[in-house]
C-alpha cells in the first residue's frame, strides 16, 4: 500500500468523507453499550456508592486528552519536518477535539471530587498539569489561527506543540512522583484492580471516545482542506 | 447535594459539550463549502 498517496489532501479528503460517518456510527453503538455497562450493569461501589459512576465519561476523556495530544504533535512534528500540507492540517484538527476531552475530563473530575474529596477543584499535580494541557490546546488552536499567512501559524504552532508534550509524562506520573490527592491508576497494563463489569464499562466508553475523536478529526480536516484549497482546481471541480 | 446532582453534572455537561462540537463541525463545514461557492462564482465573473 502507498501511504504517500494519502497524504495528497484531494485523495485524502474523499477517503475522510467515506471512513467518518462509520466512525460516528461505531462510536454511537459503544457508547451506548458502554452507558448500558456502567449505569446498568456495573455494581455500586462500597465506598463511594453511585457517584463513582463518573468514572464512565472522567477516565475515558482523560485517556483521550493525553492521547490526542501526543498524536497531534506527532502530526505536528511531521509537519514541521518534512513541510507536509496535510499533518499541519490534521494537527489543526485534532487541537479542538482535544481541547474538548481535556474540559470533559477537567469538568467531570470536580464533580467527582466535590462528593468524595470535599472539593472540587485542589493545587494537585495531576489536576494542574491537566490544566496546563487544556492551555496548551488552547494556545495551539490560538496560535495556529493568529497569522495572516496559515503555514506560518501551522510552523508557530507546531512548535507549541512540539514543547508541550513534556506535559504528558508529567501528568501520567504526576501521581506518583508527588503526593497528590488525585488516586493512582486503577487500569494499568499488568491489570486492573477493578470489578470486571466496571471495567468493561470504561474501556467500552474508551473505545467509543476514541472512535468519536476520529471521526471529528476527519470531518473537521474535511473543512479545513477546503479552505486551504478552495482556490485549486480540484476543490472548484467537486 | 444528592449524588444524582454530581452525576448529572457530570453526564449532562458532557452531553451538551459533545453537542456544541457536532454543531461547530457541522457550521464549519457550511461555511467551508460556501467559500468554495464564493470562489466558483469569482471564477466564474472573471
Amino acid at each position: 500500500m502507498n501511504w504517500f498517496y494519502f497524504s495528497s489532501p484531494s485523495t485524502f479528503y474523499r477517503f475522510a468523507g467515506r471512513l467518518a460517518p462509520w466512525f460516528f456510527a461505531l462510536a454511537a453503538l459503544l457508547t451506548a453499550a458502554g452507558l448500558y455497562m456502567g449505569l446498568v450493569v456495573a455494581p455500586t461501589d462500597a465506598q463511594q456508592g453511585e457517584v463513582y459512576r463518573v468514572i464512565f465519561i472522567h477516565v475515558p476523556a482523560a485517556w483521550m486528552s493525553m492521547f490526542l495530544y501526543f498524536v497531534m504533535a506527532c502530526y505536528a512534528g511531521l509537519s514541521l519536518t518534512f513541510n507536509t500540507r496535510l499533518s499541519a492540517m490534521m494537527a489543526r484538527a485534532i487541537a479542538p477535539t482535544g481541547a474538548m476531552f481535556t474540559f470533559m475530563a477537567l469538568w467531570t473530575g470536580a464533580f467527582w471530587g466535590r462528593p468524595t474529596w470535599g472539593t472540587y477543584w485542589a493545587w494537585d499535580a495531576r489536576m494542574v498539569s491537566e490544566l496546563v494541557l487544556f492551555f496548551l490546546y488552547v494556545g495551539f488552536i490560538a496560535l495556529a489561527n493568529a497569522f495572516e499567512d496559515p503555514r506560518r501559524g501551522d510552523r508557530a504552532a507546531s512548535l507549541l506543540a512540539l514543547i508541550g508534550v513534556v506535559n504528558l509524562p508529567i501528568i501520567y506520573f504526576s501521581v506518583q512522583w508527588w503526593n497528590t490527592l488525585h488516586q493512582g491508576s486503577s487500569v494499568k497494563f499488568t491489570g486492573s484492580t477493578m470489578h470486571i463489569a466496571m471495567l468493561q464499562g470504561m474501556l467500552l466508553m474508551a473505545f467509543a471516545s476514541w472512535m468519536y475523536a476520529i471521526g471529528a478529526t476527519l470531518t473537521r480536516v474535511r473543512s479545513v482542506i477546503l479552505e486551504r484549497e478552495r482556490r485549486t482546481r480540484w476543490v472548484r471541480e467537486l | 447535594m444528592t449524588h444524582e446532582f454530581y452525576l448529572w453534572m457530570s453526564y449532562g455537561v458532557s452531553a451538551v459539550v459533545v453537542a456544541v462540537e457536532i454543531v461547530g463541525l457541522a457550521m464549519r463545514r457550511r461555511s467551508a463549502l460556501r467559500g468554495v461557492e464564493e470562489e466558483r462564482d469569482l471564477e466564474a465573473q472573471d
